[in-house]
């Protein structure tokens, strides 16, 4: 050890790290609260912003509160929000507890087919029920022959309400088996050789542990409830059923020209209602995370023997799985390939590839695939490196601009995807610099990144957190900046998370539709908007065939996740 | 001998949790300084603070002439811009670089030429016999090798000061001694001056040239290792740097340094503390080893009942019962369970 070296010094040129930062928060904020002001502002005029004649007023509230559809869907998004969370909450929590505490056979396998209604589209989902379950669905009409009636029906309130709680299940379920994870298992023994049924262990010891947990995903369904927009626009609009969303979506037809500041005025009122859940959420997380670490003992897990449960609880999960992803999956996908079916047709003599062919043919069709998949292989991973620099922008940071970042990433969970994409429209049309982006993928692109704030957020940040500090502290102690560490340290040791979060921000950006509806214009299409837009030309051939599309391209992103074995959930 | 690290009245508090009160301390050149304490002591804070990973809100810190910190003037030199060697308890190597990697890192930043980086990292790791282990990523390395490479790292760059928190407790007992050696005989022969941070008094005792024993975020006393083992200050002193006999009683008399302690049924002197007050309750203590097994009757001795005895391989612990007080002490042959004569040398009693 000879010559003495000095300590590095900061050169000069390159900008710094804290220069860097404040631009990082500068960009999210503006990409998140310039959309949100825009539709505040817009809700206190009387005519849309650009209409020479209009002036500020509360004009546009004043006919929202006057119209009683707006009181009939306001009425509807709770009861339906309400009674989703009655149905998933106990479901998920009981799929949970079957799957991460007992001795289920086969239980590697169902996990992913538990989580697959959280990554197929809403609107694909819905439709898939109508041509499933629907009054001339196939499984309706299978049942009528076989058994001569077919007891239910698909497009009452209460239907809605038990398909959009079964769908939320996997909601409940993550967060559920995230926390029975961290439960020491011999709570559950202690129960056992107490004489109590492997049931009884999960409603009396199990699932009370995990109270905060499940109190947390109740919230979050709850305010999933009013962010609900395809099912209640497929099941629902045709029986006049409306929602929230689906009346601020008819909102435009109703008055004939453009009614923005309605719109906007129905906007603030549901950001009204989710804003607080989101805070509310927040707390509780807080809680619940508070809540494990005093009762996790991890380590020592043991599987509970369900013995002769075991026929009750797999029941119990093919009948879920078999309503909420067997019968939409099966009739989109028997929809696409065959022309008619009903009493004395056979099925193998109707399929043909018309409905592919017609897809094929239409250039619009063919951009929306190749703008779905382009904004979910590329779009994605510019994402994931937008998430990537806001969490290095507060990455063991723990300040006032920290905090604020915090806050910031939750703004876009308040704000349901068909409004950010309007709120999004709306930027384009009042900044003329922005114009000419409105009709390029990326307005399209930059609407999905806004949306996902907060979903892509958890997953960079717990990549992040997994990364010891030891080991920035020793960079930093042999004499590396703030930047070199987050280049030459941190990136690298996050790479394998980063990949994991590029392909589940694919699976969700191949998913989105509502984001992209008010977006949707020529060189924008995506599958999913343009989903949207077909249903509602009725469309059903075509339909049928990009929603099996958007489901393999879905399928694809979940397979090689799987074989990477990326988690799907935190 | 000129100071390499100078620490001055230095006050951290983490929210309103006080964890450094006032802690000075020197590091001269070529010395290896303990910090030495329980948990909670703040050892590991004062380390810290030095390295630059925890700001205090008071105190000076000093690295040869230049203050590094200064809680007055608000001068705080960013721990990347303090050139210090800081080695971790949990080692900390970059699982994604080579040995050769992680070694070089700190040179890389330095902006030294690639030809004369890649002499000083073989030449680093040479010197630690890791020369063959280039090329290996740290996971494919034993603790003791990542140890080592965690060492190299820290002093590639030649800081002026090595720091190092817990440096041993990673290893197993048995690779722990010889990894105790072979670093003070590397701190030693690199004459390198060196902060360790342990939890382990028998580890200090080995390893520096001088101890300071944190207790509660204030220095309880400092000093060479004979020092504090032979002449603790204090009763936590005396208490933590060692295996000790305890006895509680009154002191009877204190003259010319010397104190009479007073308990059930025995009467024994021993060297007065400063602590020690006539009259007043007072506290014996004396270590393990130096409780001696004897004949008969005699000067400071006393005649407890043999309980229980326990063979420890080299000798055997026996443990008396002198009314409600225990009595440990070893020797090298079994005992007869029953009353046995046992003698507290007075020169090595001390009474609190």
């Amino acid at each position: 050890m000879s010559s003495v070296a000095a300590a590095p010094s900061a050169r000069s040129g390159v900008p710094s790290f804290l220069t860097w930062r404040a631009l990082t928060i500068l960009v999210t904020a503006s990409a998140v609260l310039g959309p949100l002001s825009l539709i505040f502002y817009q809700s206190f005029l009387t005519a849309p912003f650009f209409d020479p004649t209009k002036t500020v007023g509360i004009g546009a509230y004043q006919f929202i509160f006057a119209d009683s559809d707006f009181w009939h869907a306001l009425k509807n998004s709770v009861l339906i929000a309400a009674g989703m969370t009655v149905i998933a909450v106990p479901l998920g929590s009981l799929l949970a507890f079957v799957m991460e505490r007992t001795d289920l056979p086969g239980k590697r396998w169902f996990e992913p087919l538990i989580l697959v209604p959280s990554f197929v589209s809403p609107m694909v989902l819905s439709f898939g029920f109508v041509v499933a379950a629907g009054p001339v669905g196939f499984y309706t009409v299978w049942s009528q022959d076989l058994f001569g009636i077919a007891p239910w029906g698909i497009n009452s309130l209460l239907a809605m309400t038990v398909i959009a709680g079964l769908t939320h299940v996997p909601n409940v379920y993550v967060y559920a088996s995230a926390a029975l994870k961290s439960l020491g298992s011999d709570v559950e023994e202690a129960a056992r050789s107490a004489g109590a049924s492997p049931f009884r262990v999960a409603i009396s010891v199990s699932l009370p542990l995990i109270m905060p947990s499940m109190l947390f995903a109740a919230v979050l369904v709850f305010f999933l409830g009013f962010e609900l927009f395809g099912l209640p626009l497929v099941l629902g609009d045709p029986e006049g059923i409306l929602v929230l969303s689906t009346y601020l979506y008819k909102l435009t037809n109703k008055l004939g020209t453009p009614s923005y500041h309605l719109m906007a005025a129905v906007a603030i009122c549901i950001v009204a209602i989710t804003f607080p859940l989101v805070l509310l959420q927040r707390k509780l997380l807080q809680g619940a995370r508070k809540y494990a670490t005093i009762k996790g003992k991890a380590g020592r897990m043991k599987e509970l023997p369900l013995g002769k449960w075991t026929w009750l609880a797999l029941a119990l999960l093919v009948f879920y799985l078999f309503v909420t992803v067997i019968v939409p999956v099966s009739g989109i996908t028997l929809r696409a390939f065959v022309t008619n079916w009903g009493f004395g047709v056979n099925l193998f003599d109707a399929f043909t590839l018309d409905s592919f062919r017609a897809v094929f043919e239409e250039t619009t069709h063919k951009r929306a695939i190749i703008n779905t998949i382009l904004i979910g292989t590329v779009g994605g991973a510019l994402t994931v490196a937008c998430y990537t620099a806001i969490g290095f922008a507060t990455h063991r940071r723990d300040d006032g601009w920290s905090r604020f970042v915090d806050y910031l990433v939750l703004v876009p969970r308040a704000v349901p995807g068909l409004l950010a994409g309007l709120a999004f429209l709306w930027v384009f049309l009042f900044f003329p610099p922005l114009t000419p982006l409105r009709t390029t993928i990326f307005s399209m692109w930059i609407a999905y990144t806004v949306v996902w704030l907060a979903y892509g957020m958890r997953l960079i940040s717990s990549s992040l957190m997994q990364v010891s500090p030891e080991l920035e502290e020793a960079a930093r102690s042999v004499g590396a900046g703030r930047g070199t560490i987050s280049r030459q340290i941190t990136l690298p040791l996050i790479r394998p998370g980063l990949i994991g979060s590029w392909l589940l921000v694919f699976m969700i950006f191949e998913r989105e539709y509502s984001t992209g509806v008010y977006l949707l214009a020529p060189g924008t299409e995506v599958i999913g908007a343009q989903l949207v837009s077909l249903w509602q030309g009725g469309a059903i051939d075509i339909v049928a065939a990009l929603s099996l599309i958007n489901i393999v391209l879905v399928g694809i992103g979940l397979a090689i996740a799987l074989r990477l074995g990326v988690k799907l959930r935190d | 001998m000129a100071a390499e690290l100078t620490v001055e009245n230095l006050h951290l508090t983490y929210g309103d949790n006080p964890i450094l009160k006032g802690v000075s301390m020197q590091l001269n050149q070529g010395e290896v300084v303990s910090l030495l304490g329980p948990s909670g002591s703040g050892k590991t804070t004062l380390l810290r603070a030095v390295a630059g990973l925890e700001v205090p809100h008071k105190g000076t810190i000093k690295i040869g002439d230049k203050v590094i910190f200064d809680g007055a003037s608000g001068l705080d030199v960013p721990a990347e811009a303090r050139n210090l060697g800081l080695v971790f308890q949990s080692y900390a190597l970059w699982p994604h670089k080579t040995v050769a990697d992680n070694v070089a890192f700190g040179l890389k930043l330095r902006k030294i030429p690639a030809a004369e980086i890649a002499t000083r990292v073989k030449k680093a790791l040479e010197e630690l016999s890791l020369g063959h282990l280039m090329q290996r990523y740290p996971h494919q390395l034993s603790g003791g090798q990542q140890q080592r490479v965690a060492i190299a790292r820290a002093l590639v760059y030649n800081p002026p000061v090595i720091l190092m928190d817990e440096p041993l407790s990673n290893l197993d007992a048995k690779l722990r001694e010889e990894a105790r050696a072979w670093l003070r005989e590397l701190i030693v022969e690199m004459q390198l001056s060196a902060l360790v941070v342990t939890h382990d008094q028998s580890e200090s005792l080995a390893m520096s040239d001088r101890i300071l024993l944190l207790n509660n975020g204030v220095i309880e006393q400092q000093g060479t290792p004979q020092e504090m083992y032979n002449v603790p200050q204090t009763l936590f002193t005396a208490d933590f740097m060692g295996s000790n006999n305890r006895l509680v009683g009154k002191i009877a008399q204190l003259q010319d340094g010397k104190a009479l302690l007073e308990g059930e049924g025995w009467k024994l002197w021993g060297r007065a503390r400063p602590s020690a007050k006539s009259g007043a309750q007072g506290t014996g203590m004396i270590r393990l080893e130096r409780v001696k097994v004897a004949q008969g009757p005699g000067e400071n001795r006393v005649q407890p009942e043999l309980t229980t005895s326990m063979f420890l391989g080299d000798k055997w612990e026996h443990i008396f019962h002198l009314g409600e007080t225990l009595l440990r002490a070893h020797s090298a042959t079994p005992l007869e369970r029953g009353k046995h004569w046992v003698e507290l040398p007075r020169e090595d009693l001390w009474v609190f």
